[in-house]
């Protein structure tokens, strides 16, 4: 048994749902003015098919709402009653009786449900509604009642599966079972403290006493998390916020633990706390297929872990893949998180190469060291380099200055240059505006995809190679805006 | 009596764990390895650089120690393995390693900072911290931290027991673990200490047609306990080659 609920003043999902959750779990909402209940049962509680109607119409008359109710034994009549002209606002029809109920209603009626149902994917060719009313009515055929008698071969050669179809629904036959409204669940646990917690170790244990329910509640449900968000109500009457977008679903309680108590460590609450709410984005639950041919690698609940660790250690943006980048601009890259299972094969090797004959590498200087060049005849014959500025780099001096070297004697690095080729002129970004200082390659930053890239800037630089008395082969540069040399890194 | 105070000085070890410190106390470890795809040099390590060990190349500036190491991060990748790198000094060419064939998704860089050099020990610690959580992870193939620019007085102040240590977290697991410096440090008796020496090769007489084509790399093994040793000679064409 079935029931219909239409709102005669226009479309009202949200009473329409409010009326039929009284009622029933099972209901579906088909379009905005309409929503069928699934009676089943419902005579234990209330009684017969009109007891229910009575019911039903109270509710209505509660929430001071225009609702005509049909009640039949099948959904379809009873939405095709609940939209019929009608003097009474409550229809009830006994079961096996529908057709004939039916039968005097127009044939307009069918093209409201047949449009509220989703086309199949096989009749997209398909003729519009209206167009089959009207050859309906070429035919002669007004009612439902004189669609369902025509004789289903001949419905069917002439109009196809369609045809038949909708002499079913004029019958009062259901096309199909009642997909009843899946409640919008939530994911979310809180916890309101006796007392204001301040600091994190405390505050691991709520984490983990909010998280276990949270993380079996997604069990129970077959979902995962993909975002974790912590709401910390503080004692100043302010909320700290955090969200973590998770690299894969996941609902390990540990690792939740883990990831929020890091990434509270690097934005700490600024007081204390009296109340704490978890909640996740939920999402369906990853399922992985082992293979006994490849190599394991670690879970990404495992690698979510270490990155976070790492991200704390080292920095935010300090931990991820390299990705090269398209530019002839020297040194520069992209970032983007590691997620080895994820895009294997994306972005491989530039080349692959000869693996009997290994391509010698370049140590790159970030941030490009300072140099004092002896030219002689075009051709540097002398390099000094600051010992402390070549291991890690240093800043850019004014040009012309002196290079920032250490009071220690012989903390100079260079010599005399043995062998060198170039000059290489590169110029590069010239046409755009830079107001950020050249050469600094610094943090790369937020792109999209998760891709994080370097800065494009201006350059216009002549190249050497060079390799010194020292044993020790460099790219040196020289900044030709500047006038200035500049070691940017060494072959190694 | 010295055989008597070294057999005593043995079972103190071998009573602590820490008998894997030994040289000769041990038989021939027979244990997987990562190999580097350089024939040549594989076939002189056995197979490759140790899983379960910390080995080490070390050599001065330009002596190919990078090139190597690319080269077993780059044959790491390509056998679908991941490798990580504790960049301390945030040195590394993307477009070098890209070109020595490291499948870059599969790598995972842990950039330090370029910091001034009152902060060079703090750097150190971070990246042997660092070095650290990706061991306890596991699941890597080949996990790398570079020392090649670290002063080599910051790199003496570092406590003898970290390489131990490191040394007893990858025990047993598929982790060939490398460092990468300027002289040994580690000294593993398990790993190999792979000693390099380079020498540029340039082409071309005139200023204009001269380039340099790569380098001439001689790689010296030393292994106290895996009974390998040699040196290999490999020829590293430059990256923009």
């Amino acid at each position: 048994m079935f029931g219909a609920l239409r709102s005669i003043d226009g479309p009202a999902p949200d009473a329409l749902l409010e009326v039929a959750a009284d009622f029933t779990p099972r209901f579906e909402l088909h379009v905005p003015d309409e929503v069928v209940l699934d009676l089943a049962g419902l005579e234990r509680l209330f009684g017969g098919p009109h007891t229910i109607g009575e019911e039903l119409s109270r509710a209505r008359a509660e929430r001071q709402l225009r609702l005509r109710v049909a009640i039949a034994g099948t959904y379809t009549a009873a939405r095709l009653l609940a939209r019929a002209e009608s003097q009474e606002d409550i229809v009830v029809v006994e079961a096996g009786a529908e057709a004939i109920v039916l039968a005097p209603l127009p044939i307009d009626l069918l093209m409201v449900i047949e449009n509220a149902e989703p086309a199949p994917s096989h009749s997209r060719t398909f003729a519009p509604s209206h167009l089959v009313v009207s050859t309906f009515r070429r035919w002669g055929i007004r009612t439902l009642g004189e669609l369902a008698a025509l004789p289903v071969d001949g419905v069917a050669a002439r109009m196809g599966v369609r045809g038949t179809r909708w002499q079913r629904l004029a019958r009062g036959e259901d096309p199909r079972p009642l997909r009843p409204e899946v409640p919008k669940e939530r994911f979310e646990q809180a916890l309101d403290l006796e007392w204001p917690i301040d600091g994190l170790e405390p505050l691991s244990f709520v984490l983990g006493r909010l998280l276990e329910p949270l993380t079996a509640h997604l069990e129970r449900r077959g979902r995962g998390a993909a975002v974790l968000h912590v709401r910390l109500h503080l004692v100043t009457r302010t909320i700290h916020e955090r969200s973590l977008q998770l690299p894969a679903p996941m609902r390990d309680v540990r690792t939740f633990r883990t990831l929020l108590l890091l990434d509270l460590e690097s934005h700490p609450p600024s007081a204390a706390i009296d109340r704490v709410v978890v909640a996740v984005d939920p999402t369906p639950a990853r399922i992985v297929q082992f293979s006994l041919l490849t190599r394991p690698i670690p879970s990404p609940e495992q690698l979510s872990t270490l990155t976070a660790r790492l991200a704390a250690l080292m920095g935010e943006d300090r931990c991820g893949s390299p990705v090269v980048v398209d530019s002839w601009q020297p040194g520069v890259f992209a970032m983007k998180p590691f997620n080895p299972g994820s895009g294997i094969g994306d972005q491989g090797s530039a080349r692959t190469p000869d693996a009997q004959c290994p391509r010698s590498a370049l140590r790159r200087f970030r941030i490009p060291v300072p140099a004092r060049v002896r030219m002689e005849h075009d051709k540097p014959q002398h390099v000094t380099i600051d010992r402390a500025a070549a291991h890690l780099g240093s800043r850019i001096p004014d040009p012309g200055s002196p290079i920032p070297g250490s009071p220690i004697p012989g903390s100079h690095l260079g010599g005399c240059v043995q062998a060198c080729a170039g000059p290489w002129r590169t110029s590069g970004h010239w046409w755009t505006d830079v107001s950020v200082p050249r050469l600094l390659l610094g943090t790369p930053r937020a792109g999209s995809r998760g891709v994080a890239r370097s800065r494009c800037e201006e350059w216009d630089r002549d190249e050497w190679d060079v390799t010194l008395s020292d044993g020790a082969t460099y790219r040196i540069f020289r900044e030709r805006a500047m006038h200035a040399w500049f070691v940017d890194g060494s072959y190694d | 009596m010295a055989k008597s105070a070294l057999a005593a000085i043995e079972a103190a070890l071998r009573a602590r764990k820490l008998d894997s410190t030994l040289t000769t106390a041990r038989p021939v470890l027979e244990t997987t390895a990562a190999p580097s795809a350089v024939e040549r040099l594989d076939r002189c390590l056995r197979g490759g650089v140790p899983r379960g060990q910390l080995s080490e190349i070390v050599g001065p500036r330009s002596s190919g120690r990078t090139t190597l190491l690319l080269q077993l991060l780059a044959a790491a990748t390509r056998r679908d393995e991941i490798a990580a790198i504790v960049d301390t000094f945030d040195c590394l060419d993307v477009a070098s390693a890209a070109s020595a064939g490291v499948e870059l998704d599969r790598l995972m860089w842990i950039r330090g900072h370029s910091s001034p050099a009152s902060l060079v020990d703090r750097s150190i610690e971070r990246a042997l911290k660092a070095l650290n959580l990706v061991l306890q992870a596991g699941g890597f193939g080949v996990v790398a931290i570079d020392f090649a620019d670290a002063p080599l007085a910051a790199l003496n102040r570092i406590p003898f027991t970290t390489w131990l240590r490191i040394q007893r977290t990858i025990e047993g697991s598929d982790t060939a673990c490398i460092l990468v410096g300027p002289r040994p440090l580690a000294r593993s008796a398990g790993g190999v200490t792979l000693s390099l020496t380079g020498c540029p090769q340039w082409h071309g007489v005139g200023d204009r047609s001269r380039r340099l084509t790569g380098f001439e790399l001689v790689v010296r093994v030393i292994s106290p306990r895996r009974r390998t040793g040699g040196e290999v000679a490999i020829s590293a064409m430059s990256f923009e080659s």
